[in-house]
């Protein structure tokens, strides 16, 4: 179970107690319904809910322990998420949310995610599809529409029952009403005096993955209108977006440093665990299958995606629209997709005068030290730099009294 | 020692208003700098294991020094990796990242720095600096491994039966660097012990000082992967512990190409004095917003008359 949370604002306490009260349901219910998990934001849960699953993305990693178990069948090179997937599905260290799966989905993304996969498969029984690569090709398309119509056959085959193009389709409808209402809540970060902090946008998102999505949808909303509410307080806390590989449920360091320690703001996300996956709507109408195929392959797409040049666009019209003062780009060490592309993230985001902070990290607890002194002097070079712009402003750096 | 005696009174930006200090709490040694307006003193010992008492010492230390007291001091600014556990009851004070206070304290002794080297007892630094303001514009650090840092020399000293003082000079009379290629240091290490086995008795001399040669040029290279994204325009400087260290400024001026300007003072002070900086001009915002604390009776003319027309407006 992960952590409670405290750091989390009140109005988002209830939405983490559902979160963790439908895992437990997920774990010890003994319902007839079968559990299906994935990995990768490239897995549709359209077509798993579609056919009545229970389901979720199985992204939980951050602490060194669960690395550990999964460095029993890999090399040192694989990062420590993909670690941490197979970790989590050992049978004596792992943990009981995963193995209460009953299949495992996965569109894999990278070679160690694959190789994770093909390791779980001893643990249980798995489907590895294909994610094309080169997403603008016509060929890429109608092969992806293959694979999610073997998917759909896969899983109806699982939840016994089948699955009908009407299905798919109305879980399109209900889906992309969530990824409106999420961007929603994202859109209220553009506010200069953002009424929710990162923190509280990363809940909201690991909700999306675990809870049922008409749970989802009746309880965010009324909480998106709470929040929109939200007088704006005069703060103007410097402003960041997180941009890189996967940040996985339960590695929440960097973001309650950046807000809870120096008192900065994430206020948008350009990873697959935060606002990026929202960022595209799917058609709607017509062939439900080829409506999937060409969304998932148009949504902000992973480093792995070809060309990255699309990857570097998304990410700096994303810091822009966001208004936001810095960037840090973090990535796992050994990540092939993000680790490798890092210069050229860069390079993009300081050719468009938007500066950036590199960090690699994993989930040891070993480097927190290092990491606080490199985001405290960024955000130190960032605080100079709104000097620099409004100097009437300088004077606001006010001693301390001790 | 005068601020006069190393910098030119012209380019001397830094003179605080009154007195104040900065402490830079290394991971092996603590270094103190305190400011008047017309003095800078210094001080160096080894961190303890307590932080705040280390930052005690050092005051005490420099309070002696200057002949001032405690209440005298306007503000305090902390840097280096213990200054996370820095509180004063007594002092308004601030902590500061050393990756700042290295730039600002670079700067105030050469306007012109544009690029720093940093290497202190557990990590090094490239850090790309604005001439204008003596602001960071850019920098790196390197990973979570002690290559490249001082805690390496420590230990390729400890091999060679060297104090860490004789290492660089050691290093300087080698005629054919070793090829050590870890950049690990617990491979390089291992690496070393079997260069050091293959040394002949009568050739021990020689064999040694290639090592260390060796050991600088490995953890140089380590350093100037760091440079990649900052540059290397000039002035370039090199602050912290192992700046005295003459065999890696030697391996990093042959594998970078380029020259380190000479320093003023001793440059394991950089950070402290960036921190003093720092510190002098919060006081002198305190003192333009009135909510400095009262002078325990102006010790100095001249900072009286510093106190009306603080030069420190042009640092900010």
């Amino acid at each position: 179970m992960a952590q409670p949370q405290s750091s989390l604002a009140a109005d988002l306490l209830p939405i983490h107690a559902l979160i963790e009260a439908e895992q437990k349901s997920f774990i010890e219910s003994e319902d007839a319904r079968k559990r299906a998990g994935y990995f990768c934001a490239y897995t549709p849960p359209e077509i798993l809910n579609a056919a009545g699953l229970r389901h979720a993305r199985l992204f939980k990693a951050g602490t060194p322990e669960i690395v550990s178990a999964g460095e029993r069948y890999t090399q040192s090179v694989f990062c420590d998420f993909s670690k941490s997937c197979i970790g989590s599905f050992d049978q004596e260290d792992g943990d009981p949310f995963y193995k209460s799966v009953d299949k495992l989905y996965t569109f894999h993304t990278c070679a160690s995610m694959k190789r994770a996969s093909e390791v779980i498969e001893q643990f249980v029984p798995t489907t590895l599809l294909n994610l094309p690569r080169l997403r603008g090709e016509a060929a890429s398309r109608a092969f992806f529409r293959e694979e999610i119509v073997h998917y759909k056959n896969d899983v109806a085959e699982l939840a016994g029952r089948t699955v009908t193009d009407g299905d798919v389709s109305a879980q399109i409808v209900l889906y992309n009403k969530i990824r409106r209402l999420l961007r929603q809540f994202s859109d209220l970060r553009k506010r200069p005096s953002p009424p929710l902090n990162g923190l509280d946008f990363l809940e909201l998102v690991r909700g999306f993955y675990y809870l049922p999505p008409e749970t989802l949808l009746s309880t965010y909303q009324p909480l998106y209108e709470k929040l929109a509410r939200v007088p704006d307080d005069g703060a103007r806390p410097v402003r960041l977006m997180i941009s890189g590989s996967i940040m996985a449920d339960g590695d929440r360091r960097l973001v309650d440093l950046i807000e809870r320690e120096i008192g900065a703001r994430v206020v948008v996300e350009d990873h697959c665990t935060g606002l990026k996956p929202f960022a595209h709507t799917l058609r709607e109408d017509g062939d439900p299958f080829a409506a999937l195929a060409d969304g998932y392959l148009d949504q902000a797409p992973c480093a792995r995606m070809k060309p990255l040049e699309d990857s570097l666009d998304f990410s700096t019209g994303l810091a822009e629209e966001y208004g936001v003062d810095g960037v840090i780009y973090v990535y796992l060490k050994f990540c092939a997709c993000y680790g490798v592309s890092k210069l050229e993230f860069l390079d993009r985001l300081q050719s468009r005068g938007i500066p950036v902070l590199e960090l690699s990290s994993d989930y040891s607890v070993s480097d927190i030290g290092q990491i606080k002194t490199r985001v405290e002097a960024f955000l130190e070079v960032l605080e100079g730099r709104r000097e620099d712009i409004a100097p009437l402003l300088a004077d606001a750096g006010q001693p301390v009294h001790g | 020692m005068k601020i006069t005696d190393i910098i030119d009174q012209a380019a001397c930006t830094f003179a605080p208003a009154g007195p104040v200090a900065g402490f830079d709490i290394g991971s092996r040694g603590s270094k103190g700098v305190l400011l008047t307006p017309d003095s800078i003193y210094t001080v160096f010992i080894p961190t303890g294991l307590y932080m705040q008492e280390t930052a005690d010492e050092l005051l005490a230390r420099l309070l002696k020094a200057a002949k001032l007291r405690r209440r005298d001091i306007g503000f305090v600014v902390g840097t280096g990796y213990g200054r996370i556990s820095l509180a004063y009851k007594d002092l308004p004070y601030q902590v500061v990242t050393e990756i700042t206070c290295h730039a600002a304290g670079a700067h105030a002794l050469n306007p012109r720095t544009r690029t720093i080297i940093d290497i202190g007892g557990q990590d090094s630094k490239a850090i790309k600096v604005d001439p204008a303001t003596g602001k960071v514009l850019e920098f790196v650090m390197n990973d979570k491994c002690a290559a490249g840092t001082g805690r390496f020399l420590e230990k390729a000293a400890v091999l060679l039966g060297l104090e860490l003082d004789q290492l660089g000079t050691v290093a300087l009379e080698a005629d054919e660097p070793a090829v050590i290629s870890s950049q690990c240091v617990v491979f390089a290490e291992s690496e070393m012990i079997s260069l050091r086995a293959r040394g002949e008795r009568h050739k021990d001399g020689a064999a040694r000082a290639n090592i260390a040669a060796g050991i600088h040029f490995a953890s140089a290279r380590r350093v100037k992967s760091l440079l990649g994204r900052v540059g290397t325009e000039p002035d370039l400087v090199f602050t912290g512990g192992v700046a005295n260290n003459p065999g890696m400024r030697h391996a990093l001026e042959t594998l970078i190409g380029a020259r380190f300007v000479p320093s003023p003072i001793d440059m394991i002070y950089a950070g402290a004095l960036g921190a003093a900086v720092h510190a002098g001009r919060h006081h002198a915002a305190a003192v333009k917003a009135g909510t400095a604390r009262p002078p325990a009776a102006a010790p100095r003319k001249r900072a009286a008359t510093a106190e009306r027309k603080p030069a420190l407006a042009e640092i900010s």
